[in-house]
């Protein structure tokens, strides 16, 4: 997940569309495909209680490079219980806040299943409740699990769902790989005209073949890829692992204003994970 | 008239409307739909929407808003509003509102939408809705709204819409200039609209503050500060302001204190309640805690009416006056926790006072000149306990000359009481001689009252100075003047001048109805009779005054209507001679014996008066007039010093300093008087004790060498001059006295120096006893 800067604006905002044209169900006129669940965590538990970590590692800082996670992001990502942990009603909360912490002004957490769990190809949904208030960029995403060996963007990136919480009716999904990352990355954005990400939880998902990314909303199509799609290589045919964040600020959702509300919780009621069976 | 004929078709026609009517009868009953208000979003679109009016507010420039057929945001028209400039006649504001005769459902919305523009950068007072001229029940503000010369819509959320099922109030704004200067805005496409992109209302009362309240029965509190925070289609929040009938106001105790629908809580008995509100089923932030102690103990009757004439009287607060202005009464200085309230008791206006520590009470706009008053009075009343030390106080300023505070010129005086004066729960009433207030040096311009001490529940009445030398309750304030006739000239029955004869019975038994009391007043020994209806005075033995001429007496009175003295010689034979009552002050009375004849003048035996009222009487005593002694009978030597080396004050030889005044109020008991004596004005001063000039202007008399006087006294046994500069700044002189005929004193002025400074010389006090004559005073080099 890297800095795109004019990607969006460039982009084609469904906005409308989407809610109209697409809103007729799951199948868009694609052919119908039959998943199992392979992998799963409903973040039923005690509220208060870290994720998991038979299924969940955290990421603690500010990114290997000290550099806010290649973004300027302005949080420091900590392993407790008040930046992540269930909330006792089902749902993992992240939350974001304005603290001071170790330097930072900012605190939220990040967790990943590398090394715990990844899969190449399959359907890869989360049920989310965004945060909100300009400068919050929560994320539910996935990284090549080769990053260590061939590093990013050869590792390739795909952002499920990302969110600017000065746009709380934008979602946007993405592809970043080599020649196609960054500010460069393939992306297309989902809009609501009257309604919003951060008053109800909503399911993002996406299916992903050998020669295909599908992102959904609700079940709705919004962007189909294809290697055709891609300037560059499609690296995107080898296991990625999951990962869930809020960040503060940063190069790609700009400053929090000091009237944005703190904390800030992404609510996630679910993760699963799915095999094509047929 | 000619008989219309239908065709065949007309009837078919008819009668199909006839089934329609039957068919529709047979409705079902839950067909029916309640009266429903038209849902019309637009209010201004292109021009008004259906039944809108517009209407200007009241002092505002009436022609600001205009329909605007060349700037617009889209379509054909804007809504035009051209702020006036500041001081423009016409207006000193742009402000109106748009309303309906009828309501609108306004609930499938929930939010009023308009786009924006001005001719420069600038921040609109408010905008808002909900404002119908009435009741404006829902009315709803959003202040501070930025406008640039760019279009941008604006978004006016509605706090809860499933509230506006009947609004009339469709839209209004308010914009003073900015910085003085007039601009113009432009609103276009004003509508109401479902947008469904505002979340997370978050409803506050009391600005979001938990707040905490000390109360008592009966008190009421209004529930402010209330409003909704919604977060924005961008994310960020925004504050509206809300009417209270958008929220649902609760009360954990509702036995202790309610809350109205419209926020207004009343207190009705002793706990503790804490008061909160929800708008549309969410809690909103802040709440209003009351602890309760009951009901107020307070005053149940009126403080005592006042008596003093209200010519004597400079009134802060009475309803026995016409009161001065009085700025505030609580003036709210930094760590003063006093609140007022005024309330009545049994129809009398009283200033209440609760946690009070100390307050603060201004009449600085309008400074106070008591110079010509004698006493301070208040009435209080407190319910808190009063055993020592628990005190009362009382502190008075004057603000000196610049009548402003500060600037050297200040002088103030505090005074506390304590019990037995002190009481609780019964109206105490405070009279307080001024010259009690030693620090208070001026009087001229008071300006303020600070009340202070261990009663925190104070109740205040009657707060006024007044002059007790004309009419007061409680009788002279001052002395009776010291008589001055030679002793040998004298048959003294009561003065403490004299020697008087031995064995009166002030109060024999006659019957009468009248209490005697010997009393001080100014220190000096006064009969009293209060309640008279006569009273009789039995010398010890006869008396023979055939030698005498004269009955004097000092008599007071201010309630007196009839007043009659009677000597008395056995038989008894009595005359009377009526007494002019009430007086004003101090009446000195001397009646020729030829009017009591034909009593018997050799072989008095008593004395009496009768009449009402309360008397007081001093200096009761015979003498022989005419023997001289008393009073000078030449004029004083008239000085023969060059006019151009005189600076004169009193002189009938010279052009005196002009506007001086010779008897300016400083408290004293000293009565001041010009006569004349044998045709030169002369200065006499009765019944010393001190007594100031206060020259008409500051006088430099460096260059000058003496101060010069002339003195007449028989019987003073003590007097100094001071000559006085600001700051005071005085030093006293030892006139040598009695006199033996008029004396004339030249008095180096190195006697008052280095103490007075010269160059400001303002002020003359004469101090000592006894009658003073007075004449050429002056400076001289």
């Amino acid at each position: 997940m890297k800095f795109h800067p004019s990607t969006l604006i460039r982009s084609t905002l469904l906005m409308a569309l989407a809610g109209t044209v697409w809103s007729c169900g799951n199948n868009n006129g694609i052919v119908d495909r039959e998943y199992a669940l392979v992998w799963e965590d409903d973040f039923n538990g005690a509220a208060g209680q870290t994720p998991d970590a038979a299924k969940w590692a955290f990421d603690v800082g500010i990114g290997p490079g000290n550099d806010g996670w290649g973004n300027q992001e302005l949080q420091f990502y900590t392993d407790r219980p008040e930046n992540a942990a269930l909330d006792g009603a089902g749902n993992l909360a992240i939350t974001a806040r304005r603290e001071s912490y170790s330097g930072r002004a900012f605190t939220s957490a990040r967790i990943n299943t590398k090394g715990i769990f990844s899969q190449g190809y399959g359907r890869f949904e989360a049920r989310i409740k965004m945060p909100w208030g300009p400068g919050l960029w929560p994320a539910f995403w996935m990284l090549g699990a080769n990053i260590d060996e061939v590093t990013w963007p050869q590792c390739g990136e795909i952002d499920i769902m990302e969110y600017r919480g000065q746009e709380p009716n934008l979602i946007h999904g993405s592809v970043h790989g080599p020649g196609y990352s960054g500010g460069a990355a393939i992306t297309k954005s989902f809009g609501f005209t009257d309604n919003r990400f951060d008053v109800d939880f909503h399911l993002f998902a996406v299916e992903w073949g050998e020669d295909y990314i599908d992102y959904f909303v609700d079940g709705t199509l919004y962007q189909r890829l294809k290697p055709e799609d891609l300037p560059g290589e499609w690296v995107f045919d080898q296991p990625f692992f999951i990962i869930l964040n809020v960040a503060v600020g940063g190069n790609y959702v700009g400053f929090p204003t000091p009237q944005t509300p703190f904390p800030q919780t992404m609510l996630v009621d679910y993760v699963k994970v799915y095999q094509e069976i047929r | 008239m000619k008989k219309m004929q239908y065709p065949a078709s007309v009837y078919a026609l008819l009668a199909a409307l006839v089934l329609l009517t039957v068919a529709g009868c047979e409705r079902e009953l839950e067909d029916l739909e309640p009266a429903a208000f038209p849902t019309t979003p637009e209010v201004f679109i292109d021009g008004f929407s259906p039944g809108l009016s517009y209407a200007a507010f009241g002092g505002s420039k009436v022609t600001a808003f205009e329909v605007d057929n060349e700037v617009k945001y889209q379509g054909a028209a804007s809504m035009r509003f051209a702020v006036p400039d500041a001081g423009d006649p016409r207006g000193a504001y742009a402000g109106g509102g748009y309303f309906t005769a009828i309501g609108r459902d306004l609930s499938g919305y929930d939010a009023l939408t308009f786009w924006a523009r001005a001719s420069k950068s600038a921040t609109i007072d408010l905008v808002g809705f909900g404002n119908d001229f009435g009741e404006a029940k829902f009315q709803t503000v959003l202040r501070a709204v930025k406008v640039n010369t760019n279009w941008q819509k604006y978004i006016i959320p509605i706090p809860d819409p499933s509230k506006l099922k009947q609004e009339r109030g469709m839209f209004f704004y308010s914009e003073g200039p900015e910085d003085e200067l007039g601009y113009t805005f432009w609103i276009d496409e004003l509508k109401f609209e479902k947008l469904g992109t505002i979340a997370h209302p978050r409803p506050f009362i009391l600005e979001g503050q938990d707040q905490v309240f000390s109360v008592e029965t009966g008190q009421q509190l209004n529930i402010g500060g209330l409003g909704v925070t919604f977060n924005m289609p961008t994310g960020i929040d925004q504050r509206i302001e809300a009417a209270a009938s958008y929220f649902t106001f609760a009360s954990s105790n509702p036995a202790a204190a309610s809350v109205s629908s419209t926020g207004v809580v009343t207190v009705l008995d002793t706990g503790t309640t804490v008061i909160t509100a929800k708008v549309g089923g969410t809690d909103a932030a802040g709440s209003m805690t009351l602890t309760s102690g009951g009901v107020a103990t307070g005053p149940t009757v009126p403080a005592p009416v006042p008596t003093v004439n209200a010519d004597s009287v400079i009134s802060l607060f009475s309803n026995a006056y016409t009161n001065v202005t009085v700025d505030t009464w609580n003036t709210r200085w930094q760590f003063s926790t006093a609140e007022d309230f005024d309330i009545q008791v049994a129809g009398d206006d009283v200033k209440r006072y609760r946690a009070l520590n100390f307050v603060g009470i201004e009449f600085t706009s309008q400074p106070i000149d008591a110079r010509a008053m004698t006493h301070f009075h208040l009435d209080i009343w407190t319910p808190d306990p009063t055993e020592l030390p628990k005190a009362f106080k009382v502190l008075l300023v004057d603000f000196g000359a610049n009548g402003t505070f500060g600037g050297g010129d200040d002088t103030s005086h505090e005074l506390s009481f304590t019990r037995p004066t002190l009481v609780s729960e019964q109206w105490v009433s405070l009279d307080i001689p001024l010259s009690s207030f030693t620090g208070l040096v001026n009087r001229g311009h008071l300006a303020q009252l600070v009340l202070s001490g261990d009663v925190p529940n104070l109740y205040l009445d009657n707060v006024y100075f007044y002059n007790a030398g004309s009419t007061a309750p409680s009788g002279p304030t001052v002395a009776a003047p010291t008589p001055t006739r030679g002793a040998a000239d004298v048959i003294s029955v009561f003065s403490d001048a004299y020697t008087n004869i031995p064995g009166t019975d002030f109060f024999p038994n006659w019957g009468q109805a009248t209490t005697v009391s010997q009393i001080q007043i100014a220190g000096n020994n006064t009969l009293r009779y209060s309640g008279l209806n006569y009273q009789g005075t039995q010398f010890a033995s006869s008396l023979d005054v055939s030698g005498m001429t004269h009955l004097h007496l000092d008599v007071w009175t201010s309630n007196s209507t009839a007043l009659n003295v009677y000597t008395i010689s056995p038989g008894p034979v009595e005359k009377a001679v009526a007494l002019t009552v009430p007086t004003n002050g101090w009446s000195s009375v001397d009646i020729p014996l030829t009017q009591f004849s034909p009593v018997a003048l050799a072989n008095l035996i008593q004395f009496k008066f009768d009449g009402n009222g309360d008397i007081y009487l001093d200096n009761l005593y015979f003498y022989k007039a005419g023997s001289g002694g008393t009073a000078p009978t030449t004029a004083a030597p008239t000085p023969s010093f060059s006019a151009a080396n005189v600076i004169s004050v009193f002189s009938d030889a010279y052009t005196n300093v002009a506007g001086t005044d010779l008897n300016p109020n400083w408290g004293q008991a000293t009565q001041v008087t010009q006569a004349p004596i044998a045709g030169n004005n002369t200065l006499i001063y009765t019944g010393l004790n001190y007594q100031g000039i206060q020259l008409g202007s500051e006088q430099n008399i460096s260059s000058f060498t003496h101060l010069h006087l002339n003195v007449w006294t028989a019987n003073s046994t003590a007097l100094q001059v001071f000559i006085i500069s600001p700051g005071p700044a005085e030093k006293p002189y030892t006139l040598t006295v009695p006199t033996s005929g008029w004396s004339s004193v030249n008095i180096p002025l190195t006697e008052f120096t280095p103490v007075v400074d010269l160059t400001k010389v303002f002020q003359f006090k004469f101090e000592g006893n006894g009658t003073i004559y007075l004449d050429n005073i002056l400076f001289y080099k």
